[in-house]
């Protein structure tokens, strides 16, 4: 990938005159002022009356163009020139003639150029024209930096630029090439492929890049292309460059140059080749890493790849869902959200995980799975966290908010979005009652509070509150309780600590003692059934006896009846006189008795 | 209407509710905005539109929240309904095979339409012409099939 050679031509200006300013036209042109005079200009005033510095390489006489109002005024032209025109119809147009400054021209221009080039998957900058002017001066100018003999095809040799362009030469025949011929192209990427390896070693990431290039240049790439990626410009800041990724993103440069318009290049080349050194190479590898980086129209699956899988590989379904995942948990995505909260918010959307998965309807579906499962283990988590009286919490948020100067509705009002305030556990009149009491209490003389915080302590059971309880981790009865939070901290602290010093160790009978108490409740629930027990029988003894009685009644009647029965049944040979006589007897015995 | 009780007075809602609240919130100020938005310059069909959108969203929350995440109590559930967080009837829908994506009620309400059908929403896209966008009067739905 090539960055324009192009440099905005004020670095190589003559600075301005004493009096003139430079400003810019709310057009985006340059515009010169002089104070003094109150004069004001397009044109670059200088000290001497020098012709105004041509414009960069690709519009060489742009008539009306102001020098340096060119990169903002048509910023897309400039860099679409070349590989637009010249390599696919092999038609060079007459630049010279070509205005791009105009910009019904350069739309023109354009819409040519989009017609012609084809689709191409590859991203990277545009390449400018950029043809070795020798002649006018202020130009910025491309220098051969290195060069390198093509195995294979001896005489010729590559020659790198100082803008990281590159050409063939043949000293042989003094000829040299933008494009690279035919017959040397498979030399040239088996070049390219060995630097890349072993740059690969060194820059893991970026080789592999690289290698993802090659792939699809040599697949997408008529082989008459000649690379020119790697090398750039270091010197050429972001801001010089006039955007230019939008229109080309070949590799290759396909611009063909005529000897003699390289002849002085060359002829420097052989004059002393720099060093190009490995750390070079390094630097601009790093540099177009970056450039990556920026931009965003390739593929989304592959960032991730490159990311996360070690040499390239695809990574597995698994894989990337746990990495969606792990995203989700970076980013402390709320399980118990809706999905279009989480696209609304768009904060995952920058992280590489993110591209993990090649749909958004993948994502959706991991992420479904993950609330799930999250939500899971925070229920788990509720259920065994043991839970806290929630008085615990508002008084310790009284002790620290509460003033006198405040009433109730007051503090509510002020407070009303903090934690404690907004607990449902606790009704509002809880808290409005806790708030004036304690307020109430603020207003107390310190030494009843003090006592009655020994009562409260003195309170609680030996088992709960004992010398080797914690100041930190006190029984929530105390934390809870009101006469807790009375005493400022600083005061309280120091006497609960001093208490639990006084205080026995843990009982070991506490256990006993519960143990008492236990059997004491158990024997008075033996002896509370008991009696129930005996009361039961005594009744029931009672209710036999009656039931006795009864009986012998009944049976003594029997007895009576039974006799009557005999003495009916006993009936002599006198027949019934005697029974009548009997009677009669037994009548006048009576009426004798009666008369006597 | 029943009398509005007051904040202090009110039951607290069911255990969970301060897990969902936040986002119940969302919606609840999404709906206010949409309410409030004027509609002068939209057709007179649409401006109900983000209303419904608005109101499914937050009642497919709730029905997944409960039916598929089993994130919220039973309580909590029938608590959110009967607040108005969700509309039930269209939850009823939802569990209905064939309505697992339905847009809203209205647009399988037969009788209110000239031929006594359904809303174009309802037309699965396999059926629909080739690229044929639709967008239905009801709710801006486009296109609520299960097969979808």
């Amino acid at each position: 990938m090539v960055k324009s050679t192009y440099q905005p031509s004020s670095s190589a200006l003559p600075p301005l005159p004493p009096g003139w300013t430079e400003h810019i036209a709310p057009t985006g042109h340059k515009y010169y002022y002089n104070a003094e005079t109150k004069e004001s200009t397009y044109k670059r005033p200088g000290v001497t009356p020098t012709p105004p510095p041509p414009p960069p390489a690709a519009v060489p006489a742009a008539p009306v163009a102001v020098p340096g109002a060119l990169p903002t005024a048509m910023p897309a032209a400039v860099p679409a020139i070349g590989p637009a025109a010249v390599p696919v119809s092999g038609y060079v147009p007459p630049l010279s003639t070509l205005n791009l400054s105009d910009p019904a021209v350069a739309n023109a221009f354009m819409a040519q150029y989009r017609a012609q080039s084809q689709p191409q998957q590859l991203f990277g900058g545009a390449k400018p024209v950029e043809k070795p002017q020798p002649k006018p001066r202020p130009q910025p100018k491309d220098k051969p930096k290195s060069k390198v003999a093509i195995p294979g095809c001896e005489p010729w040799v590559l020659v790198y630029t100082k803008y990281g362009r590159r050409f063939v030469y043949n000293p042989v025949k003094n000829a040299s090439y933008w494009r690279i011929p035919e017959k040397l192209m498979p030399a040239i990427l088996e070049m390219d492929k060995e630097r890349i390896r072993k740059k690969a070693e060194g820059d893991q990431e970026g080789g592999k890049k690289e290698e993802e290039e090659e792939k699809e240049k040599e697949t997408s790439r008529a082989p008459e292309d000649s690379k020119q990626s790697e090398k750039r410009k270091e010197s050429e800041a972001p801001s010089e460059q006039p955007p230019q990724r939008d229109y080309d993103s070949s590799e290759y440069e396909e611009v063909e140059v005529t000897d003699d318009e390289d002849e002085a290049a060359d002829q420097q080349d052989q004059s002393g080749p720099p060093e190009f050194t490995e750390a070079d190479i390094a630097t601009q590898l790093a540099l177009m890493n970056a450039e990556y980086g920026e931009q965003g129209d390739y593929e989304a699956g592959e960032e991730g790849q490159w990311e996360e899988g070690d040499e390239g590989l695809p990574l597995s379904e698994e894989d990337a869902r746990a990495l969606f995942k792990d995203l989700l948990n970076d980013f402390h995505i709320n399980p118990y959200s809706p999905w279009e909260k989480l696209m609304e918010e768009g904060k995952i959307f920058d992280d590489a995980r993110y591209t993990v998965l090649p749909t958004t309807k993948a994502r959706k579906e991991v992420w479904e799975e993950w609330s799930r499962e999250k939500i899971a283990q925070l229920k788990e988590q509720r259920a065994k966290q043991e839970k806290q009286d929630p008085r615990i919490a508002f008084l310790a948020f009284l002790q620290e908010k509460a003033t006198p100067k405040l009433y109730w509705p007051e503090f509510k009002r002020k407070y009303r979005k903090e934690g404690p305030m907004r607990d449902t556990s606790l009704s509002d009149k809880e808290r409005e009652k806790f708030y004036r009491e304690h307020i109430n209490r603020l207003k107390m003389p310190q030494s009843q509070l003090k006592t009655d915080l020994k009562k409260l302590l003195q309170s609680v059971p030996l088992s709960q509150l004992n010398n080797q309880t914690l100041s930190s981790h006190l029984p929530s009865q105390v934390l809870a309780d009101i006469r807790y939070i009375s005493l400022p901290p600083e005061v309280r602290d120091p006497l609960i600590e001093a208490y639990i010093k006084e205080l026995g160790p843990p009982p070991e009978a506490s256990e006993n003692a519960e143990d008492e108490a236990a059997r004491q409740a158990r024997e008075e629930r033996r002896k509370r059934h008991e009696k129930a027990l005996q009361e039961r029988e005594r009744a029931v003894a009672e209710e036999k006896k009656r039931q006795e009685r009864k009986l012998q009644i009944e049976r003594e009647r029997l007895r009576e009846e039974e006799r009557e029965l005999e003495r009916a049944m006993h009936v002599s040979k006198k027949g019934l006189q005697t029974q009548l006589l009997g009677d009669q007897m037994v009548k006048e015995d009576r009426e004798k008795m009666e008369t006597d | 209407m029943p009398a509005i009780r007051p904040a202090s007075k009110r039951k607290p809602p069911p255990d969970g509710f301060s897990d969902i609240e936040e986002d119940l919130l969302i919606f609840a100020n999404k709906m206010k905005d949409a309410q409030n938005t004027p509609t002068d310059n939209i057709p007179k069909h649409q401006a109900q539109w983000p209303i419904f959108q608005i109101a499914h969203q937050r009642s497919r929350y709730v029905y997944e929240l409960y039916y598929q995440k089993q994130a919220i109590s039973k309580q909590l559930y029938d608590w959110l309904l009967k607040n108005g967080y969700a509309d039930a009837m269209l939850i009823a829908k939802w569990k209905k095979q064939g309505y697992e994506k339905l847009c809203c009620l209205r647009c399988i309400q037969t009788k209110e339409t000239n031929f006594n059908s359904t809303c174009i929403c309802r037309v699965p896209r396999a059926q629909l012409k080739e690229d044929q966008d639709i967008q239905c009067v009801n709710c801006g739905c486009r296109g609520c099939a299960s097969t979808d």
